[in-house]
């Protein structure tokens, strides 16, 4: 009983001082990759803006949709939304951010933080990956969902990771979906 | 040169000769750049697990010495995780799961197990910087062969106006797919372990 509890003791012991070290560490390294994000973020949203001015974060109760922004234009007049989302990708969530135009055709759209094979589906984080859905989504060009709706040399590219693209694809569907029904209610 | 610094680095190479640490070395050999900063992780893990355990290795008890090697691991590990993420982001985003999987990469509990908990803090500190810089090599090596076949580039650290990538040409047109695939990483390790082989076995006059 007497070495049981010395052996557990000690394995204890070891386990404390490796979290207090883990913890002072977190402190410094915390706000640091705060900090990371958001300016990832605020460099995406600039991105998918398309040069409209950028309102406020407004949350959203969906099944994909996380966030939204509305966008204006010089006149201050509505002008488009941009959409965050989540999707299930190959290796779990994807964060997903778009810019859609009122009529829900995609401005353009990046990937944010995924667990996507590199090499493979990490590809989907170059800002060219996204021109294959750019002005896509409107109620008279749906967003391509299957790799058979897309042109040939577009297809090719996605080969290899089908599971990131149907899950971008999905996710960006789902974004114009939603821009089309907002905009029908209040019109 | 001390000789349990250098045989890690060829005569007991953890990839090609104790073949540890394979996990790693298939997942993250797709790029130069992430197979050299895979590399300084795990050096650093492993430099900072041989210390502990061998600095311990009278404290911990052999009956938990496992569970108490991969506190020490998993601590290091998740120290490396959480620099890298705050001050190299890129470098984080490209390597991935494969930071956390340092954990179990048999390199480095071998070695706190094999060596550092029977040897003096000196030693442990020489094994773990060769075996470290051995399987930074090797896995140098692979990412090397499976980049420039599979996309024609070598990928290395952007500094000023230099881009850090290279490019062949003639293969950047025409590269061998295969090898950025995981199905190239496994092509790539047999033939480089079918190398090392021929390579150790002419030495000893066999072949």
């Amino acid at each position: 009983m007497k070495q049981l509890l010395k052996t557990g003791g000690k394995l204890a012991l070891i386990c404390a001082v490796a979290a207090t070290a883990l913890a002072l560490i977190n402190m410094v390294t915390a706000p640091r990759i705060e900090y990371n994000r958001e300016q990832r973020l605020l460099q995406a949203l600039e991105e998918v803006s398309g040069g409209f001015e950028i309102g406020e974060e407004q949350e959203v109760e969906h099944r994909v949709i996380t966030h939204a922004h509305r966008l204006f234009d010089e006149a201050g007049e509505p002008a488009g939304i941009i959409l965050r989302m989540r999707s299930d990708g190959y290796g779990g969530e994807m964060q997903l951010i778009a810019g859609y135009r009122l009529d829900g055709s995609l401005i353009t759209a990046r990937l944010l933080d995924n667990e996507e094979t590199p090499g493979l589906g990490k590809e989907a984080e170059e800002a060219q990956y996204m021109e294959k859905f750019e002005g896509k989504g409107s109620s008279d060009e749906p967003v391509p969902v299957r790799k058979d709706q897309l042109p040939e040399d577009q297809a090719d590219a996605v080969t290899g990771s089908t599971i990131t693209f149907s899950g971008i694809a999905e996710g960006l569907a789902a974004g114009a979906e939603y821009v089309r029904q907002q905009e029908g209610d209040e019109s | 040169m001390n000789r349990e610094f250098t045989k890690g680095i060829i005569d007991d190479n953890p990839i090609f000769v104790l073949l540890l640490g394979l996990c790693p070395a298939l997942g993250v050999s797709g790029l130069v750049v992430n197979a050299l900063g895979m590399g300084a992780g795990v050096i650093f893990v492993m430099l900072g697990s041989n210390i502990c355990v061998s600095l311990l290795k009278n404290f911990i008890p052999p009956k938990v010495r496992i569970p108490s090697y991969i506190v020490i691991i998993a601590s290091f590990v998740t120290i490396v995780q959480m620099v890298m993420e705050a001050f190299a982001p890129d470098l984080y985003d490209n390597l991935g799961v494969f930071v956390p999987l340092i954990v179990v990469n048999c390199a480095i509990l071998g070695r706190a197990e094999a060596f550092a908990s029977k040897n003096t803090l000196k030693n442990s500190v020489l094994d773990a910087l060769g075996m470290g810089i051995g399987f930074t090599l090797g896995l140098t090596l692979i990412a090397l062969v499976r980049e420039i076949l599979g996309a024609g580039t070598i990928t290395l650290v952007s500094i000023g106006a230099f881009d850090g990538v290279i490019s062949i040409p003639g293969l950047i047109e025409a590269p061998a797919r295969i090898f950025s695939l995981p199905a190239g990483a496994l092509l790539a390790i047999g033939f480089l372990k079918a190398f090392f082989n021929w390579k150790s076995q002419s030495k000893r006059g066999e072949a």
